[in-house]
């Protein structure tokens, strides 16, 4: 008997749950209505939230969840948020599947995919870049490197670091004679993208046998270390002498604090350049003429003799025909509101990250493609 | 003779449904995921048929290029689908992990259940049960900050020259990201599962046959290799079994310092390597973005392979603790 009492009692907690639930969206509704002549405060408090969700990328996921959401919440109390790190292929898949609103994106969408999804936007809403690092106990300064010489690492086919392609690059530095571990990211990721797409346009022959993406078929090099995550890249560079790798501008102080080196690149005008705001702005001025009306580019190697090579557009993924207006509108103001250089792309918001903000030419590009979003 | 209501009739049915779904469960979802993944893995069946088991190099081709069709499927040029490194790789880990873990395990054990008693005793118990649940991603942490450099400076240089002669032994001593550092985190991680199941099986030795051993002038090593393993063989077997199935599962750690080689088999303990389930866990995303959906097909096939690998290896296990006629063992 006991035991049954319990049993009804839970019964009767759920249905009651159930009760008020119904009556919560009911009477919200109705007091809506009531309040359709009231006053306007009223108004907003009564109108039903909107829900944003964003999946993606994990180097995009600070500037959502600590920068972006918080600061956005305030202003539009309205619209709840949420966020997750996931990688962006999984974002980019999300934002197709409709499983979230916005995926988040290293890499643009490939031309294939875009004809399977011709309703996909890729918005770009800030500019990273990425470094090459190493760890060579007694070479001081930066070391000059370019993407000949690297693409020729990464294939095995130069092996040792006083190599004579790498001396006639760095006259005067005393580089030892020990074997190149070159690092690789073994899970998919936009600085693995970054960095393909540079070897790819630097050497032909990385471009025929390689070729570039969020993940590649890599050279098998008995020497070579796959890594997970850039975390995983700086701790395997930082406890392994003599090797070589990639890392997104993100982890550049953390990773120069545990005594790695990074290179001046060689860019499309000759010059050797570190990766700094000035040259990574550089690099997106020459670049943003050429950026077409759906801003899906590559940014590798703009010309200028004062632009970085390796730099990229962040991209938001989403979807044009939204399920209905509340959330197109709220979709559409957050967009807006993220690629505003006063608001959402203030250094502000973007520097704690490493992000640089928008060129002003793209953002005519960004918001004529926002305005795309319909419900 | 208590009358029994209808209402609790109406419970007792109640109840029968639930424990029905409870019990069916385990079977129903094993089945699902066997055919989901089954289902899932058809097109790269059909794409690289039996070059899968045999080919080295794993390509998903240029995803930001032309399509390409074969056998009635299509896949973006260039791809190539070629599992031997992850099979290799899953095979020679976990076989490693065995080796060293085994006789840590049995010897462990036999303390644990014969020597130590008291507070001592306890004490031991509960840290083998602690190390049984450290997070793997724990364990990885360790390896990357610890044991990987070790082997790198210390240890592979060291067995190089003492057992370099030995093929699989010499070679380049690489970067401490390998094979041998990948057995030796499994190992860790399988100790505890099959320490604990040992102690419990020594346990139930019977102490008359111990102490008639002790009795008829027996050493403490000939009652354990004469009366005690006898005794447990077929409950270890068991035991070995299921540390080599979580050997073989085991994604996080293995991914954090295998060196997750791909297109390249490993040419001696200190080469890099990739397990199936590092290497799924590691590629699943970039797959997502393939249009075709081949390279989500792929590494379903690869998921159907190790779950076959795992189910072969239990079985096995099961084979070869079936009950059968004891001879020559003491039994109480």
């Amino acid at each position: 008997m006991k035991l049954r009492s319990k049993w009804l009692a839970g019964l009767a907690a759920v249905a009651a749950v159930g009760v008020v639930a119904g009556c919560g969206t009911s009477n919200s509704s109705s007091s809506a209505q009531n309040t359709a002549s009231g006053n306007t405060s009223q108004q907003a408090a009564s109108v039903a939230t909107v829900t944003l969700s964003e999946t993606g990328s994990s180097l995009l996921y600070p500037l959502f969840n600590a920068q972006w959401i918080p600061a956005y919440h305030k202003l539009h109390p309205d619209v709840e948020m949420t966020a997750a790190s996931t990688g962006s292929g999984t974002g980019i898949s999300d934002a197709i599947a409709g499983t979230v609103d916005i995926g988040a994106s290293d890499a643009y969408m490939a031309d294939a995919q875009i004809q399977q999804h011709p309703d996909m936007l890729n918005i770009p809403v800030a500019i990273s870049a990425q470094q090459i690092m190493y760890n060579l106990p007694g070479v001081k300064g930066h070391l000059h490197l370019n993407g000949q010489v690297l693409a020729a690492i990464y294939e095995g086919k130069i092996q040792y670091w006083d190599d004579a392609k790498i001396k006639a690059l760095n006259p005067g530095v005393k580089l030892p004679h020990q074997v190149i571990k070159p690092v690789v990211r073994s899970d998919g990721s936009g600085d693995t993208f970054l960095f393909t797409q540079y070897l790819s346009k630097s050497s032909s022959e990385w471009s025929q046998n390689y070729g570039y993406g969020t993940t590649i078929s890599w050279p098998g090099l008995q020497t070579e270390i796959g890594a997970k995550g850039n975390q995983g890249v700086v701790a395997a560079l930082a406890k392994t002498p003599y090797s070589v790798g990639y890392v997104g501008i993100s982890w550049l102080d953390k990773a120069v604090q545990q005594g790695l080196g990074y290179a001046a690149l060689e860019n499309a005008a000759g010059k050797y350049v570190l990766p700094t705001s000035a040259t990574i702005q550089a690099a997106a001025q020459a670049g943003v003429k050429n950026v077409p009306a759906d801003e899906r580019i590559s940014l590798i190697d703009e010309p200028g003799a004062n632009s970085y090579p390796i730099i990229n557009f962040e991209y938001l993924i989403v979807k044009d025909d939204q399920p209905n207006a509340s959330k197109a509108e709220a979709l559409k103001s957050f967009l807006e509101w993220a690629i505003n250089p006063s608001e959402g792309n203030n250094s502000k918001f973007l520097t704690p990250v490493h992000f640089l903000p928008l060129p002003t030419s793209v953002h005519a590009k960004s918001e004529a493609q926002i305005e795309k979003i319909k419900g | 003779m208590r009358k029994v209501s209808s209402a609790a009739k109406a419970w007792d049915r109640v109840f029968r449904v639930l424990a029905a779904i409870g019990a069916a469960s385990p079977a129903v979802f094993l089945v699902l995921i066997a055919a989901i993944v089954s289902v899932e893995s058809i097109p790269t069946l059909r794409f690289m048929g039996v070059h899968f088991l045999t080919e080295t190099r794993w390509d998903m081709g240029n995803l930001y290029g032309a399509m390409t069709h074969k056998n009635g499927v299509t896949a973006p040029a260039g791809a190539s689908y070629g599992a031997l490194v992850f099979i290799v790789g899953t095979l020679l880990s976990s076989i490693i992990a065995l080796v060293v873990a085994v006789p840590v395990s049995i010897g462990t054990a036999l303390i644990l259940a014969y020597r130590v008693r008291g507070p001592l005793g306890f004490l031991l118990n509960i840290l083998v049960e602690l190390l049984a649940g450290i997070p793997s991603v724990v364990i990885g942490l360790w390896g990357i900050l610890v044991l990987v450099p070790w082997i790198a400076n210390s240890f592979a240089p060291f067995l190089k020259s003492i057992l370099g002669w030995i093929p699989f032994f010499g070679g380049q001593t690489g970067t401490g990201y390998s094979l041998l550092a990948s057995g030796m985190v499994l190992a860790m991680m399988i100790v505890p599962i099959i320490t604990a199941t040992t102690r419990d099986l020594l346990e139930q030795v019977p102490v008359l046959a111990r102490e008639g051993g002790l009795g008829i002038g027996m050493t403490s090593w000939e009652v354990v290799r004469y009366v005690s393993l006898p005794y447990i063989r077929e409950g270890f077997i068991g035991a070995v079994a299921l540390g080599w199935g979580r050997a073989m599962g085991e994604t996080m750690a293995v991914l954090m310092v295998s060196g997750n080689a791909t297109n390249i088999l490993p040419q001696n303990l200190y080469s890099p390597i990739s397990t199936m389930a590092a290497f799924i866990a590691n590629q699943l995303d970039s797959a997502e973005t393939d249009a075709s959906g081949m390279a989500v097909h792929a590494l379903s096939e690869l998921a159907l392979l190790l779950l076959a690998i795992t189910l072969v290896t239990n079985l096995i296990a099961r084979w070869l603790v079936r009950p059968r006629r004891r001879e020559g063992v003491i039994t109480s």
